[in-house]
């Protein structure tokens, strides 16, 4: 009975899920081509396998940065929203105003900032050749930061809400049993906060893994993440090189779906899931 | 474990409302107060000002004769154990009774060591180990009250913990409250609505009633020597006869009561009250002892209680009340003689 409630939300989540799983997965295997015979074959996995390679090193190096950041800022502005001061009230503002931005707009404006001909060097005084590369530099510094300003955000109200609701009392129950505040944050605060950052956690980590604009736009040429590898050999003029982007999402998704997956093994672990 | 008390003037607001209207009272070293009053009646906002955890208005708290205004809740010395248990979940049953040892910074086995003994106090030794969703209700609450006792609080802080419970339970917790006190003597300040809990676990009563204090005496007093009709209404007194005293005697519908011995009151309108526990029914003529109070009533009223049944009495305009075992053939109508103790009697300021 509840399944057949739930079947109309089902039905259109698994059109698109597993419908554009299971095309990419089939197109990926050489069973779909634009023209010619369809015949099995791992051929669009190793026509770019080096990219490929690289890609997923580059995406998860820029997806493990933005998610431990944002966690740990996140989880720090949490922390001062629920101390309730005023300047609890400021994060809290800040933190909702950052939600609505787009990550294309917020792309734009990390460019605009911090590129070598940006406001902040200009402001400073210091000439774009002494500035570092930021944008488009070896690092992916901007394309980290944007991710970081905006998933913090996210990971500060997510947990805010948690600490706010069930941590409170938890806390004033530590404080009276002589634990100063900073052994509260790491013997109360901290795990009980856990299941909101690990789960915050989860969908920042798939979110930044998937994403193509800002790394497309704050990045470099070359390398390229594994989104702009498969957006690039996707829109390319030899259509045959299509079953190749399928090959990239496939391994795209695959991964997300590993993080995923331990993710959840991990909040299955924590104590407050139970 | 024990440290004295004392509350001055304390007064709290939240915006236009006041919470605490200028309370004051005193804890002696290893008393257990109950701050008894209905919903609403600040008894938790004093809990939470002692604890730190709401600051007051204006007035003292003083521990052991320093005032405590600007400490920290975890510099303070005060345990509390709230209505939910609020273990710790991530802990388990030992480490959370080791949770204040742990966090003062003193080694695992050590804590672990004296958590132990506290786990035993509390009738719960070899649970150490289970995790806290193994726990029953009143498993929970007698290790959130082992693991207050291992802080070795100044001032044990109790915020209705027990009204969660059933009342087997319940009964059980206060016979175990009464153990503890008799090992460890710990001054205690305990929350409650519930005036028989307050009656069997308490030396003194505040009785507190929308932000002031009534009435800080023992539970016996505060049952029979209520000091305003406020406060019998609240100790469930049923029995008030409007009156007159003149020359140190009250007259009523019931007639002249004389005050008891050692006790004036004084002249002018006044409302007697009595409880109806001690009102005694005789169908048989009988003479009246010494020292009692014999009115003629008729009974006006009988609502059966389960083994007992309350009875209203009637005497001219005067309604008396009393409880007598549902076996007894009092019917409505029947006449019968009521005989009141004047040691059980006090005259209030007529509202």
């Amino acid at each position: 009975m509840s399944l057949a409630l739930v079947s109309p939300a089902l039905l259109v989540a698994g059109f698109v899920v597993i419908g554009g799983i299971g095309m990419s997965l089939v197109q990926s295997l050489g069973l779909l081509p634009l023209v010619g015979v369809p015949s099995l074959s791992l051929d669009a996995y190793l026509a770019n396998g080096e990219e490929l390679l690289i890609g997923t090193g580059l995406s998860l190096a820029i997806a493990t940065a933005s998610t431990v950041l944002s966690c740990i800022i996140g989880l720090t502005a949490a922390v001062v929203i629920t101390q309730g001061r005023r300047t609890g009230r400021i994060v809290a503002a800040v933190s909702a105003l950052t939600i609505p931005i787009p990550h294309l707009i917020g792309a734009a404006a990390i460019g605009l900032l911090i590129s070598d001909a940006g406001i902040i060097p200009r402001m400073l005084g210091i000439p774009g050749t002494e500035w570092p590369d930021l944008v488009g530099g070896p690092w992916w510094v901007a394309v980290v930061l944007e991710y970081t300003w905006k998933e913090s955000a996210f990971v500060a109200l997510v947990v805010a809400a948690v600490l706010a609701t069930r941590v409170a009392r938890y806390d004033e129950t530590a404080a009276l049993l002589g634990a100063g505040r900073a052994r509260r944050l790491r013997h109360v605060v901290i795990p009980l906060a856990r299941p909101a950052v690990i789960v915050s956690a989860i969908i920042i980590f798939v979110y930044t893994f998937g994403s193509y604009e800002v790394a497309w736009l704050l990045g470099r040429p070359y390398p390229e993440p594994l989104p702009v590898l498969a957006f690039r050999l996707f829109d390319s003029i030899t259509l045959t090189s299509r079953p190749e982007a399928a090959a990239v999402a496939v391994v795209t998704t695959a991964i997300s779906l590993a993080v995923v997956a331990i993710g959840m093994a991990c909040l299955r672990r924590t104590p407050l899931w139970k | 474990m024990s440290a004295t008390l004392e509350i001055d003037a304390l007064v709290k607001t939240f915006g236009a409302a006041t919470a605490l209207d200028g309370i004051s009272f005193a804890v002696s070293a290893g008393e257990c107060l109950a701050v008894l009053g209905p919903s609403g009646s600040g008894k938790s906002t004093v809990l939470r000002s002692i604890a730190g955890l709401d600051v007051p208005s204006s007035g003292r708290i003083l521990v052991d004769g320093a005032d405590v205004a600007g400490v920290a809740p975890e510099r303070r010395g005060m345990a509390m154990v709230f209505q939910r248990p609020l273990l710790f979940p991530h802990l388990s049953v030992l480490d959370n009774v080791a949770f204040a040892a742990t966090v003062s910074g003193q080694p695992k086995s050590e804590a672990r060591a004296d958590a132990r003994q506290f786990l035993e106090l509390v009738q719960l030794e070899g649970f150490g180990d289970r995790s806290i969703t193994a726990l029953s209700g009143g498993q929970e609450q007698r290790v959130a009250l082992a693991r207050a006792l291992a802080a070795r609080p100044r001032v044990l802080l109790l915020d209705e913990p027990f009204s969660a419970l059933d009342p087997e339970l319940r009964a059980d917790m206060h016979s175990l409250l009464g153990q503890i006190r008799r090992q460890l003597n710990p001054t205690i300040v305990m929350v409650t609505h519930d005036r028989d809990e307050a009656a069997v676990v308490a030396d003194r009563v505040a009785l507190l009633s929308t932000g002031r204090l009534l009435q800080h005496d023992t539970v016996e007093r505060l049952y029979t020597r209520p000091a305003s009709i406020e406060v019998s209404r609240l100790m469930g007194g049923r029995i008030e006869l409007a009156g007159e005293v003149r020359s140190g005697v009250h007259h009523s519908a019931i007639g002249a009561v004389l005050a008891p011995e050692g006790e004036t009151w004084a002249d002018g309108p006044g409302m007697l009250v009595v409880r109806h526990e001690a009102v005694h029914v005789s169908t048989l003529p009988v003479e009246v002892p010494p020292g009692m109070v014999g009115v003629e009533v008729v009974v006006a009223d009988r609502r059966a209680r389960g083994p007992r049944a309350e009875i209203t009495l009637a005497c001219g305009d005067g309604l008396l009340e009393a409880e007598v075992p549902a076996s007894r053939p009092l019917a409505v109508g029947q006449s019968a003689t009521a005989h009141i103790p004047r040691s059980a009697c006090t005259v209030v300021p007529a509202p």
